[in-house]
């Protein structure tokens, strides 16, 4: 499947991704990253880069239900995988983005989307999770502001109310 | 406007007195669960970043970096980037588009150097810039450039850059030696120290440093320059976009300020760091060459590790002599520093000796030298090494007697080499309640750590795990700059009658548009969510940095002014006959005057008779008169039909603004404080240090967004401990490269850094902003970087000379390694 690009070095190849229930067929790089392909060519700007080497979590996707560092994924090795972002976790009107909202989770904002993708990774798998699972899920994903302890809460609230209801 | 309020409000202007007019119901300033206004579009990753900027046929644009401290281009050769497909244009340091100097924005006062020849620290960005159809493509170029480096010997250390034979750090800017210029040094003096040593019973000297921090904001520096014809188009990510306005319209022979458009989205993240700094400004300059060049919008770009380089202005090494009698009271501080590459004029370290202590003899001189690292500038924030100083000082000399550390800073507290007793005399003159603020704080404080309970002599408690116990303790005053001018505008909108405030943005995520709002309808008597602030995308309503160390103390009182003066508006235009477009009609209230109505709930009512009553939509009226507003889709216009006669209230808008001193340039003494606890275990065979708890106590005078405060207060403590224990960049003596500029070796604090935060905010009412606020976004983070290496000392019973505190410094302290 891959070719060689005859213009220069780089080779390419079709992938197709499944991103927030949408299908999408892609010509992509082989050195390019998933987040690349999600900010820059799909527009998913939600999906932020911040230390480009799997050290902070601002890039966090969902894949086949697992949470991933999409800085630390080549596209070209994503062919025929389901993916969710941010953007759809927003669309799906799931309850975290409220609570990260009524407990100010977020300072400048940048790594938040990060975290609610990776606080909706861990509530899909463990609905009521304790709040040293919570840190534990979350430890990956810097803030620079330092909003920590508010996220711990806005999940356990969400955890508790998917339990209630 | 009348002149009545043009009077009230110059009345404002001189507020190193209580607040004239205070609320006499606060409604949603200080209240709990205020909705974020940018919650929603920053959790749901809506928020736009400069970074995530993309248009139309734009380009990317790298820069080439020494690889050497400090070396210079003797040739360089960039024909094979230039023939690199996709490469559209490289800008080169001998290219004639390119002075020698000019205005980049930051704090610096003179021209800047654009895109040098010469490079002073390894990574510095010189030479040359690529810009291509794509970042990797323009990062492919970069390669491609053969440059012929003539190295030169380089300084690191700033003790030895002052030795005699020491090469020279930057011969361009500095040849006469490597303390560049008087700026560069400072000396403050009070009293008399060798009159205060010889009053002391003990005399104690040590000497401590501080390792080189920086930022890490989460996005990087970037920025995108676009011409519309004539005139630029930018997109700044940048604390100060007027500052950025001003620099750009010096360009290229003038453009007039009307002409520019700035954009100045979200940030991801700044803490002042290098929006400040000129040198790493350059990019919208070479973006603005290129993008004339080749008629196509151009984005710059740093990438991560290029953030790291410049840092935080503290970093350096204090020497400190200190003289106590027996009881505590501290006779003399005598301290000496040297400081690396402060690219702003040379701040001082022994400000808070004098602002916040009665300690009458008071000398320290600061020398600035250069060496071959980055550039440093005020980092969350420039008083670090005043916190640092004040309370090493103060825990030294209480560890000395085996005193309480927080006994002896209530004893000291004062301003000026004056008692508290002095303070509260001044405090009583400006018109404010003689709070004991320091105390108040340290009540709290103390109750929430268990200091009474907790505390021993130092190196006394092991716990049962093994590790050894330790409480820290370290306070101050709150130095919120609140200087400043500041200018907003408020309309009330047709049709609902909401309330739209217009000022500038940079936002930098302390929730200030969220406080504006909150000042705005208690102001007005309107319900929360019927204000809104509406960024401007141009930096026209000129904000004095709303969100760096000067916010609510300026803004909140140009928010303030306008929304008393809109207020005037809207009862005058109640109680006023209102045009229509056939003639005049009814004013809303009939025979009412001004001063007998009031609004509360979005609703102007009759205070006499709060049944006669109608909301601000209903006063505000539609717009687009020439609409039939009554009229159905589809049925024929009829001119001069009586639905036309409808009421059209003039326009309800207000711009105000704000011009003071603040205390930062000494209008008024500071009388709110802060004190923060600490609890750590250490392992003393491995050096580890656990922080289990940080309790902050802020005195803000008032609260006005209690989770933006309380955001603060944990970001602080976090970030603080982050500065205090891991956090230092570091440069191979050897070749002077940076060795660990990215997240993976640079440790900034993750959730699990600290087991709890407990916050308090206490409001005296003593601050300069308006309601008697004070600003903290600055403040913990300051602060608390002190507080581990405080802790450690109870805890091991040693010293630890050097932040952050390290495992392998806390080894060395016990003399194990």
């Amino acid at each position: 499947m891959l070719q060689k690009d005859k213009e220069g070095p780089i080779s390419e190849a079709e992938v197709k991704l499944v991103v927030n229930g949408e299908l999408y067929g892609i010509r992509v790089q082989s050195n390019w990253t998933l987040q690349y392909v999600l900010h820059n060519k799909l527009g998913l700007t939600g999906t932020k880069e911040f230390c480009n080497e799997g050290a902070c979590g601002a890039c966090a996707v969902i894949m086949d239900g697992r949470p991933i560092l999409s800085c630390m994924a080549l596209a070209i090795e994503c062919d025929g995988q389901t993916i969710e972002t941010i953007e759809g976790i927003t669309g799906a009107k799931h309850p975290l983005i409220e609570a990260y909202v009524n407990h100010s989770c977020m300072q400048c904002g940048y790594c938040t989307p990060g975290f609610i993708v990776t606080a909706k990774a861990l509530l899909d798998k463990n609905p009521s999770p304790t709040e040293d699972e919570v840190k534990e899920a979350l430890v990956g994903n810097l803030c620079r502001c330092g909003t920590y302890p508010q996220h711990v809460k806005a999940v356990m609230e969400v955890a508790s109310n998917l339990q209630g209801g | 406007m009348s002149n009545d309020e043009i009077k009230k409000i110059q009345e404002l202007f001189d507020n190193a007195r209580n607040d004239k007019y205070p609320l006499g119901e606060y409604r949603s300033v200080g209240k709990r669960g205020v909705r974020r206004i940018d919650g929603y579009e920053k959790a749901t990753g809506y928020a736009k970043y400069t970074m995530d900027v993309k248009l139309p046929g734009m380009l990317y644009m790298r820069f080439l970096t020494c690889p050497y401290p400090h070396a210079e281009i003797k040739s360089m050769d960039t024909s094979k980037a230039e023939a690199l497909p996709g490469v559209r244009a490289v800008l080169r340091y001998d290219d004639p588009e390119l002075p020698p100097g000019a205005n980049l924005g930051g704090h610096e006062i003179a021209d800047a150097p654009i895109l040098p020849r010469v490079a002073h620290f390894q990574g510095e960005e010189v030479g040359a810039a690529v810009a291509a159809d794509s970042e990797e493509i323009a990062e492919e170029a970069l390669k491609l450039i053969e440059v012929e480096w003539k190295e030169r010997p380089f300084n690191l250390d700033p003790e030895e850059a002052i030795k005699p034979g020491a090469p020279l750090t930057n011969p361009e800017a500095f040849p006469n030696g490597n303390i560049g210029n008087l700026d560069m040094v400072n000396v403050e003096e009070h009293g008399d120290v060798e009159k205060g040593f010889a009053e002391a019973d003990k005399i104690i000297e040590f000497k401590f440093k501080q390792g080189y921090n920086t930022w890490a904001g989460p996005e990087c520096p970037c920025g995108v320059f676009r011409w519309n014809g004539e005139y630029p188009e930018v997109w700044v990510k940048q604390q100060r976009p007027h500052i950025s306005k001003r620099a750009i319209a010096s360009w290229f022979g003038g453009v007039p300020m009307n002409r520019i458009q700035i954009h100045c989205l979200y940030q991801g993240a700044s803490f002042g760091g290098w929006s400040q700094m000129g040198w790493n400004l350059g990019g919208h300059y070479c973006a603005a060459v290129v993008a004339k060049r080749t008629g196509r919008p151009v984005k710059w770009m740093f990438n991560r590790r290029e953030d790291f380089y410049g840092g935080e202005m503290d970093t350096g090494v204090y020497y400190f002599k200190v003289g106590f009698k027996l009881d505590g009271t501290i006779t003399a501080v005598k301290g000496r520093s040297v400081v690396v590459n402060q690219a702003m004029p040379v701040f001082g370290f022994v400000k808070h000796f004098a602002e916040n202590t009665k300690i009458h003899n008071i000398y320290g001189k600061t020398d600035a030298v250069w060496v071959n690292k980055g550039p440093t500038t005020a980092t969350r924030c420039e008083q670090n090494s005043n916190c640092y100083c004040l309370n090493e000082v103060f825990s030294r000399v209480a560890s000395e007697l085996g005193l309480d550390p927080v006994e002896l800073a209530l004893k000291h507290d004062g301003a000026e080499g004056h008692d508290l007793a002095w303070l509260d005399e001044q405090k009583v003159k400006l018109g404010f309640q003689a709070r004991d603020s320091l105390k108040e704080c340290l009540e709290k404080g103390k109750k929430a750590i268990g200091w009474d309970e907790k505390r021993h002599q130092p190196g006394a408690k092991r716990l049962p795990n093994g590790k050894l116990h330790g409480l820290g303790f370290v306070w101050t005053h709150e130095w919120d700059d609140s200087g400043g001018t500041s200018e907003i505008a408020i309309r009330l909108e047709r049709n609902d009658g909401t309330a739209t405030i217009l000022g500038c943005r940079s936002d930098i995520g302390v929730n200030a548009e969220t406080a504006y709002c909150q000042v705005a309808a208690d102001e007005l008597g309107m319900r929360i969510e019927d204000v809104h602030y509406k960024a401007q995308v141009d930096a026209t309503f000129f904000a004095m940095t709303p969100d760096t160390s000067t916010n609510m103390s300026v803004n909140g009182y140009a928010a303030r002014n306008a929304a008393r003066l809109l207020k005037q508006q809207i009862l005058e235009v109640a109680t006023s006959p209102v045009v229509t477009q056939l003639g005049s009609a009814q004013p809303a209230f009939p025979g009412k005057k001004p001063e007998d109505l009031d609004i509360k709930d979005s609703v102007v009512y009759e205070k006499a008779n709060p049944s006669n009553r109608k909301t601000l939509a209903e006063l505000a009226k539609m717009a687009g008169a020439q609409g039939p507003a009554s009229t159905s889709p589809g049925e024929p216009f009829r001119t001069g039909q009586p639905y036309l006669n409808y009421p059209y209230a003039r326009p309800l808008f207000a711009h105000s603004w704000q011009v003071q001193m603040g205390t930062y340039a000494d209008a008024r003494l500071r009388f709110c404080r802060q004190a923060h606890f600490m609890e750590v275990e250490v392992d003393d065979e491995t050096g580890e240090v656990e922080v289990k708890k940080v309790v902050t106590v802020n005195d803000v005078g008032r609260v006005i967004n209690w989770e933006g405060c309380e955001g603060q207060q944990y970001g602080g403590a976090f970030m603080g401990i982050g500065r205090g224990r891991s956090e230092e960049i570091v440069h191979d003596p050897h070749t002077g490269v940076m060795l660990n500029g990215n997240l993976l070796n640079y440790k900034i604090p993750t959730m699990l850094d600290i087991d709890s935060v407990d916050t308090f905010l206490v409001e005296t009412g003593m601050g300069y902003g308006p309601y008697g606020l004070v600003g903290i976004g600055e403040d913990i983070a300051t602060v608390t970087p002190t507080l581990i290496g405080l802790a450690v000392q109870n805890a091991i019973g040693k010293w630890v000379d050097y932040s952050p505190v390290t495992p392998d410094k806390v080894l060395k302290a016990l003399g194990r390694a």
